[in-house]
């Protein structure tokens, strides 16, 4: 019975986490325009998709600046996470602390502050204020994704390089970058992730001109959606899921 | 030794962290194939020193020479020494191959050559035959000996060795005291080495420095360190020891536990207060009315080659090691011949 009860609860749970996507996923499936009624299988929306120019355009801006903002998250973040690992503890815990917080601040808050930021300092918002934006947001994860590495390897590993004959660049691209390459990728798969299924700050950070996915969508429903939004929608989910397996199963490895 | 010229030559050492003196105004030389151990207990600067050496420490003041030169201000990568370190620091991320190959690469040796050499160094350690493997797949043991392999094979003038055996147990650990010694010998390295085990200090080394609390307290073959250590803390250290305050009645007569004993050691001046050390297998066990103190045994634990019996005389008891048993309980005499009386200076307070 107590079992049973456990089981309920979790299916329960499942159901009311899953069941908006599911829906949304056989919904993109509808041949029909109407949500009412089931009118046949079809893969007409997602042929509509392709063909949308201002969908595919959102889809640029989306891939191109989740690729810039995770290189450049990439190598600051590792560089971070290094120098952060080399200060002594004191520093050391005032970093961490500076570092955790933007993750730990709601999204609209980063969002507003940047675009307040961006409106003061007078840069005209569009594709490059988004990109910086999330850079700003990439670069904490990749530092909390490197330093644990960085802290699991022996702690005589730097010098243990520099003792064979390295100088101190060769010993950081030959010995420290290797030794925590792992976390390294898994800090770039979580920024890209990030990057790709960000709204509010991308909301606040760029101009109507400039629209990636999540923009678009929210301006869509403005106007009563069309089904080709939920194509998009699960595609999106399906290639978020994809790359979070991929980290956590990452992640689950390095323990 | 004696004959070789000066490699190493510390002068003046002193090193602080945040106010706190960790080395106090060290002077140290170390011969060419020398074997030097720096022995003492953990925080005494020992680890310091050898990092001071091998570069990756700033001394406060002082200066390290080598052989001639000043070489305090030369980063690590261009000493011509190496370190073995605690817990190896092996690259995970490189096999064992391109573990020892790694400082033959930075020399851009060519290709056949390092085959050559890593070859040679896994013979040497005896590890032929595992070159493909990765390091976090061997034994502790195996990894010392990638880490050893490793720094020799960049031919090094001077070998620092920090602890490379405290993680190993014990029967291994004398393996591979026995190997190092031997591979030492065999290829004329100059071997620094740090440790806090007075065994395998006296087992391996040529010279042995005592230190604590920043300071050497000795410098000696391990033959006069521990037939003749400078103060009680050095005879406690290094071996077991009975240490008893005594007076110095006159040159080589002394008086402790209130019985006068003929000892070898003079110039102390006369009624001077000084430390008394005996080790505990130089006290003779006699009848109890033939010796030169009488005392009653307390406890007797068996230790495998000797019986270990604590003998309370007075108010001091006694240590006392013999192949043969006395009862706990039995009334016993004590005898120590004066060779065997060590008279030493009373410590100095900072030292202790």
């Amino acid at each position: 019975m107590k079992q049973f009860l456990k089981k309920c609860y979790l299916a329960i749970i499942l159901i009311f986490l899953y069941v908006p996507i599911i829906v949304l996923i056989v919904q993109s499936f509808n041949a029909g325009k109407s949500r009412a009624k089931w009118e046949g299988l079809s893969l007409h929306w997602y042929q509509e998709l392709f063909t949308n120019a201002s969908i595919m355009n959102a889809l640029w801006v989306t891939l191109s600046v989740a690729v810039v903002a995770t290189i450049v998250a990439t190598v600051l973040g590792t560089l971070a996470a290094i120098g952060i690992y080399s200060m002594k503890k004191r520093p050391q815990a005032f970093m961490m602390t500076v570092t955790n917080l933007p993750n730990t601040m709601p999204d609209i808050v980063s969002g507003v502050s940047l675009m307040l930021l961006y409106i003061f300092a007078k840069v005209e918002r569009g594709y490059f204020t988004m990109v910086l934006a999330h850079i700003t947001f990439d670069v904490p994860y990749v530092v909390l994704s490197v330093l644990p590495k960085l802290k699991q390897m022996n702690k005589h590993t730097y010098e243990a390089a520099l003792d064979l004959g390295a100088t101190p660049a060769y010993a950081l691209t030959h010995v420290i970058i290797p030794e925590c390459k792992q976390g390294i990728v898994t800090g770039a798969l979580l920024a890209f992730t990030l990057s790709l299924d960000d709204f509010t700050i991308s909301y606040f950070t760029t101009s109507p001109l400039v629209q990636n996915l999540s923009t678009l969508i929210y301006s869509a429903t403005k106007l009563g959606i069309s089904p080709v939004y939920y194509a998009l929608s699960s595609l999106m989910f399906v290639v978020l899921l994809v790359l979070l397996l991929i980290v956590n199963h990452r992640t689950a490895d390095n323990k | 030794m004696s004959e070789q010229p000066r490699m190493i030559y510390l002068e003046n050492i002193s090193k602080e962290y945040d106010g706190v003196t960790v080395l106090d105004d060290i002077n140290l030389y170390i011969r060419k194939k020398e074997f030097v151990t720096l022995l003492g207990p953990s925080g005494c600067g020992k680890t310091t020193t050898l990092r001071i050496i091998g570069g990756f420490e700033y001394p406060s003041t002082g200066r390290v020479m080598f052989e001639g030169k000043d070489i305090t201000d030369m980063p690590p990568y261009k000493r011509r020494v190496n370190t073995v370190f605690q817990k190896y620091a092996l690259f995970p991320h490189l096999n064992v191959r391109d573990n020892i190959a790694f400082g033959l690469k930075i020399k851009k040796m060519s290709r056949g050559e390092i085959d050559k050499r890593v070859d040679k160094m896994l013979n040497l350690v005896n590890m032929a035959g595992y070159g493909k493997r990765s390091v976090d797949s061997l034994s502790g043991g195996q990894q010392q000996r990638i880490a050893i392999a490793r720094s020799l094979v960049n031919e090094p003038e001077v070998l620092l060795l920090d602890e490379p055996l405290g993680a190993l147990d014990l029967k291994l650990r004398k393996e591979m005291q026995l190997e190092l010694k031997s591979m030492q010998q065999q290829l004329g390295i100059t071997f620094l080495y740090v440790t806090h085990d007075q065994e395998e200090a006296l087992t391996m080394s040529d010279t042995i420095v005592v230190m604590n609390a920043g300071h050497i307290l000795q410098i000696g073959t391990p033959k006069t360190i521990y037939d003749e250590p400078a103060n009680a803390f050095v005879a406690n250290f290094i071996g077991e020891s009975n240490i008893i305050r005594g007076t110095m009645v006159r040159d080589e007569l002394v008086n402790f536990s209130g019985v006068d004993f003929p000892c070898v050691d003079s110039g102390f001046g006369e009624n001077t207060p000084v430390d008394v050390v005996v080790r505990p297998e130089d006290i003779v066990i006699l009848g109890e009315d033939i010796g030169q103190l009488t005392g009653t045994v307390k406890s007797v634990l068996f230790k495998g080659v000797h019986y270990e019996m604590m003998i309370e005389c007075g108010d001091f008891t006694w240590k006392v090691h013999s192949t043969t048993m006395q009862p706990t309980g039995s009334r016993v005499g004590l005898s120590i011949v004066p060779f065997n009386i060590h008279i030493m200076h009373p410590m100095k307070e900072e030292a202790k």
